[in-house]
């Protein structure tokens, strides 16, 4: 199954390069740029990426292109490095991409935005929460996800308005990602008056945290929030119960929205009540129906990330179109005025390239080993 | 072929291949053939089967070839050790007078061509070229295994990010301070580890880095842990090369009034780089030619011996972990300003396991071979980007067959001979 | 408060003895070769995979009993394990048995990037896991609080007790085990005595994969997940661990081990998790400046 998945995913790969190339024959394109991890630990959300921005290109393409000019999609590979991510941005500038959909790691699409900055390249992140990202008066980068600080907001309310808790247990893994939501679900706590007991690190890569556990039950947490990612999440939550806290509620983020939550942690009857903030499922939007079908009939499930990057293309698309110019700074500035249709609803920006509304959700995990949005919110 | 001194003795080459076939068999049978999905599985045989049918058609052909009086030459060169220094005859004059100026020549001329992902590529290769020269000096001359030797250019990444947030230093007087500080964490690890020797150096040099790394990480409120910390970029005498002024200064293409061009802050960082590049070149191959040098080298060998010549092995010791480490400072610099943002996954073990390997395929205490290795070793990875997946996979092929064609590295050591002067020689004669 | 303490010894045990299991890879190559296997936690991972295979396709055929389950998955995974090893050790490290040495370490960190990206391609970059073979947990009250084993747990130190053990006995007792030990005294004077030294070194990656197999079918099985990176983190704890109880030494490892493992829990239970990895490290620094040959190592004689 994966290793079919693996080959759609290189054969996608193999067609956009190969457009890239034979672009060089037609004058009138414009270049978009995915930038994200092809290869390494987080090659699955780059694969949805290219997933989402290919159907996205190809369905404008269909409908007339950007300015009467063919999208031309390239990929470009960080690994969810800074390093490669430098590297690639300074690729895709020699390039000369009009626009970048990416990159996925916070800590990628933060140096890679200075180097898109300073060639004039608009970027839109479908996947990069960190606040930085867009905090540091950059003319051209934008969002189509929320921020830690809006994801860390709603996680706190719900613990303290819904979960009740009293002693709640903040664990990160010590990441860009995990660290910035777990630091922005505390300072929520707090101002909710409920300081956190314990607030500490995980080592990514690891899978011993029974020692963690130890300590969560020394303090007597009746909530643990976890800021991080599912090869640790699963293991974090299997051992809280194996350690016999069955009834400390475990809640975590959008790091943890795929199925194998399931896999690290041995089993559906882990994951069983664990709850999560994510943003309101794309694929139930009535916008995106007709998108989804389409991805559903040619044997792809359109998970993650992946329509959040169709609906960036097709930001970018309407950036360009509305600004009537193929240059990123004039794309940029339209797009921060005006609210662009997308297949994931209307998405309107402010100034510095945020979301003007984040739609986080919470979601439950059942004894089924899958998710379910939360009827009651609030 | 010319006549074989012994007959090829197919029969022998068809067990090899079988027996290759059969741990092939073994070895990718499971991984390859059987591919996990969820708790359950798929299986893959076609996989296997190809690679398994690689492996003995190669060993069939490798037992072949080592049959051959060619072969066998090369099977015995990998029995003989041919350690030591080769010695070259006095006088020998070597060709680097000619390639030297026509490398500055190309590294002058060439911003002029590159686009900026070439120029990127090479500001890297460089950055590695001085945390190659830098590790040779502690590794290749002074014999000091150090695995931890990415804790130094963290400290000069850090230096100047942390410099500029909290005292507003600049790239340039970020440059001469982040080399001391690093000289000086250099100086500070050298103390404790002393007593110890080859491998447990290595280890503890390890703990070192990680203990650096993990700091920065954890840190927070000082360092920004996972969050990095953003680096400004280098000024010249005061203009900036951003599109537009960010640290109170004035941007280039304002003040001389030409079109803003991206690419300009790397043709400076590239310029300042090669500069240093040169200048630590000149240095190092000054050094390994004064005592110092040579007390290095001679520690290396026999550590015993130089004590009981009077050598005083802490200062040596501590004199090449200084200098190795402010080396690495200098790189860290340029690495932060060049990214623009630095954060503790640069300064990861891996990072100093790739210098080590740039060192050691350079071949041990060769200049010339660590900067050839440290361009192989950066550029191969974005040579291979266009085999996507494959490309960490082949880069570690790579290494693995260099190490196995070259064990002693790129280039050996050599030294050129000296003669004894004609006085000297008739006196002995005579006496 | 002693329920938590006696807990944290608990987690730290544990984590120890399956440090030490993959810690004797590596004592025993430097051991014999003086080398250091970075491709030793790759190794482990590599098991890793062929336990969750074995398991798997052991419950395809309808095996269903945990003894029969788990003894079917150990010799399957060790023995190709044990494949691996000696593989390795002929395609990377042999023909630099006579180069300088740091020539083979510089191979093993290639081997090491080949084995992640070999394991993420063939089997793809996701999560894996295995099911939960051994449900439950023993309870024991101690004073206020109560300490919580899984049995899982308890098999594992079992096991690796029991894997202990019988390599001991192997190299105390057996014609092979003193083969090993005069190759590790000096491998010349073993290839005069008759004793076919590629073999014996041959052997010994065989014997440290095999050990590895045993460390990556049990951690499997207690934490139920792992990737194709998940032999870099815990490789660098086990080098670490064969250093601190002096490396070449084998019940030095096992020590090592489970010093390590009981530190970082204690540390972690007691002061602060962030910062367990600094303590272990700077522990490893204090005791080889005061101990430079490490706990059980012998020391160094230097040879005039």
């Amino acid at each position: 199954m994966s290793q079919t998945f693996y080959r759609k995913g290189f054969l996608a790969l193999a067609v956009a390069t190969a457009m890239g190339a034979a672009s060089f024959a037609q004058a009138a394109d414009i270049k978009i740029g995915v930038a994200g991890p092809m290869t390494g630990a987080n090659a699955s959300f780059g694969e949805q990426y290219m997933k989402g921005a290919q159907a996205a290109a190809d369905a404008i393409n269909a409908a007339g292109g950007v300015n009467g000019d063919k999208i031309v999609l390239t990929a470009y590979d960080d690994a969810c490095e800074p390093k490669q991510a430098v590297a690639v941005a300074n690729k895709a500038a020699s390039d000369k991409v009009a626009g970048v959909v990416g990159h996925f790691c916070s800590s990628s699409t933060i140096p890679a935005s200075e180097v898109y900055d300073e060639a004039g390249i608009i970027a839109i992140t479908p996947g990069s929460t960190n606040p930085t990202v867009t905090e540091r008066g950059l003319s051209a980068m934008f969002r189509m996800c929320g921020r830690d600080d809006q994801q860390g907001v709603v996680a706190g309310d719900y613990i303290v308005d819904v979960l009740k808790g009293k002693k709640i247990a903040v664990i990160n893994d010590k990441d860009t990602y995990g660290k910035g939501l777990a630091d922005a679900t505390a300072k929520q706590l707090t101002a909710r008056g409920v300081k956190p007991v314990l607030e500490e690190g995980l080592t990514r890569g690891e899978k011993d945290f029974s020692a963690l556990v130890t300590k969560i039950r020394s303090v007597g947490a009746d909530v643990v929030y976890f800021g991080g990612l599912h090869p640790e999440a699963g293991p974090l939550v299997r051992q809280l119960r194996e350690q016999g806290l069955k009834d400390v509620k475990f809640m975590s983020d959008d790091g943890v929205v795929t199925d194998e939550l399931v896999t690290t942690a041995g089993g559906a009857q882990y994951v069983d009540g664990v709850y999560m903030t994510f943003g309101a499922d794309p694929r139930m939007l009535p916008d995106s129906k007709a998108v989804v079908e389409q991805f559903r009939k040619s044997g792809y499930e359109p998970e993650g990330y992946t329509l959040y990057a169709y609906a960036s293309v097709q930001a970018l698309a309407a950036g360009f179109n509305g600004a009537k110019s193929n240059k990123g700074e004039d794309a940029a500035k339209f797009l921060k005025a005006h609210p662009v249709k997308t297949v994931m609803g209307e998405k309107a920006w402010d100034t510095k390239g945020d979301l003007k509304v984040s739609d986080y959700v919470v979601y439950q995990w059942d004894k089924d080993g899958k998710y379910h949005q939360l009827e009651k919110q609030k | 072929m010319s006549a074989p001194t012994k007959p090829i003795d197919i029969k022998q080459s068809l067990i090899d291949a079988v027996i290759a076939g059969l741990l092939a068999l073994i070895v990718f049978g499971p991984i390859v053939g059987i591919v996990l999905d969820g708790y359950g599985f798929n299986l893959q045989p076609g996989r296997v089967a190809v690679l398994v049918g690689v492996v003995v058609v190669g060993r069939f052909f490798m037992s072949l070839f080592l049959q051959t009086p060619k072969g066998v030459a090369i099977a015995q060169s990998f029995e003989n050790s041919g350690s030591g220094v080769h010695v070259l005859p006095p006088g020998y004059k070597t060709r680097l007078r000619f390639i030297i100026p026509l490398m500055i020549l190309i590294a002058v001329i060439f911003p002029v061509f590159a686009d900026k992902y070439v120029l990127t590529v090479v500001i890297l290769g460089l950055i590695y070229v001085l945390l190659g020269l830098g590790l040779n000096i502690v590794v290749g001359l002074a014999g000091l295994l150090d695995l931890g030797y990415v804790a130094f250019y963290a400290i000069g990444a850090y230096g100047l990010a942390l410099g500029y947030q909290y005292l507003g230093l600049g790239f340039w007087s970020a440059l001469p301070l982040a080399a001391i500080a690093a000289a000086l964490a250099g100086c500070i690890l050298g103390f404790p580890v002393l007593r110890m020797h080859g491998d447990y150096l290595a280890i503890v040099t390890l703990g070192f880095g990680e203990i650096i790394r993990l700091v920065l990480n954890n840190w927070l409120s000082f360092t920004g842990g996972p969050n990095g910390v953003a680096v400004p970029a280098p000024t010249f005498f005061g203009l900036e090369f951003g599109r537009r002024a960010k640290d109170g200064g004035i941007p280039i293409h304002e003040y001389f009034g030409f079109e803003y061009n991206p690419d300009l802050k790397f043709i400076f960082i590239y310029t300042v780089l090669f500069l240093v590049v040169l200048a630590v070149l000149y240095v190092k191959h000054r050094l390994t030619r004064m005592p110092v040098g040579r007390a290095w080298e001679a520690l290396r060998e026999d550590e015993i011996a130089c004590r009981s010549m009077g050598l005083n092995h802490v200062l040596v010791k501590l004199s090449a972990f200084t200098i190795g480490a402010s080396t690495a400072g200098l790189a860290g610099v340029f690495f932060a300003s060049y990214q623009g943002f630095v954060n503790p996954t640069s300064f990861t073990f891996f990072e100093s396991a790739l210098i080590l390997a740039i060192v050691v395929l350079g071949g041990m205490g060769s200049t010339v071979g660590v900067v050839i290795a440290a361009f192989v070793l950066t550029v191969a990875p974005e040579l291979l980007r266009s085999f996507a997946e494959y490309r960490v996979l082949l880069f570690g092929i790579l290494m693995v067959l260099m190490m196995i064609w070259r064990p002693r590295g790129l280039i050996r050591i050599s030294r050129t001979g000296v003669q004894p002067r004609k006085g000297v020689l008739a006196k002995v004669e005579g006496a | 408060m002693d329920g938590i303490f006696l807990q944290q010894m608990v987690n730290g045990l544990t984590l120890g003895s399956v440090y030490g299991l993959i810690a004797i890879g590596y004592t025993m190559v430097y051991g014999i070769i003086g080398m250091i296997n970075f491709a030793h936690g790759d190794v482990y991972m590599i098991s890793a995979y062929l336990a969750a295979i074995g398991l798997a396709v052991l419950s395809f055929f309808g095996v269903e009993s945990f003894p029969f389950l788990i003894l079917g998955t150990l010799i399957f995974t060790i023995v190709v394990t044990g494949v691996y090893g000696f593989v390795i050790e002929r395609v990377a490290y042999k023909p630099l048995r006579n180069s300088t040495r740091l020539a083979p370490l510089i191979s093993a960190i290639g081997i090491s990037l080949i084995l992640q990206n070999y394991a993420q391609i063939a089997q793809g970059p996701r999560q894996q896991g295995v099911p939960t073979l051994l449900e439950g947990a023993m309870r024991f009250d101690v004073g206020s609080g109560f300490v919580q084993i899984t049995y899982t747990k308890i098999f594992i130190l079992i096991a690796a007790f029991v894997g202990m053990g019988v390599l001991t006995y192997i190299i105390k007792y057996t014609k092979l085990g003193r083969m090993c030990r005069a190759t590790q005294q000096d491998r010349k004077m073993a290839s005069i005595l008759g004793i076919n030294t590629d073999r014996v070194i041959s052997y010994v990656f065989i014997i440290g994969a095999a050990m590895a197999a045993l460390a990556g079918v049990l951690i499997t099985m207690n934490y139920g997940t792992f990737d194709f990176f998940a032999g870099f983190v815990i490789g660098i704890k086990a080098f670490t661990a064969a250093v601190l109880g002096g490396i070449g030494s084998l019940p030095g490892a096992m020590l090592g081990g489970l010093i390590l493992g009981v530190a970082e829990s204690q540390f972690s239970g007691l002061i602060n998790s962030d910062y367990k990895d600094v303590f272990s490290f700077g522990l490893l620094v204090v005791i080889l400046i005061f101990r430079p040959q490490g706990l059980l190592g012998r020391p160094l004689v230097a040879k005039v």
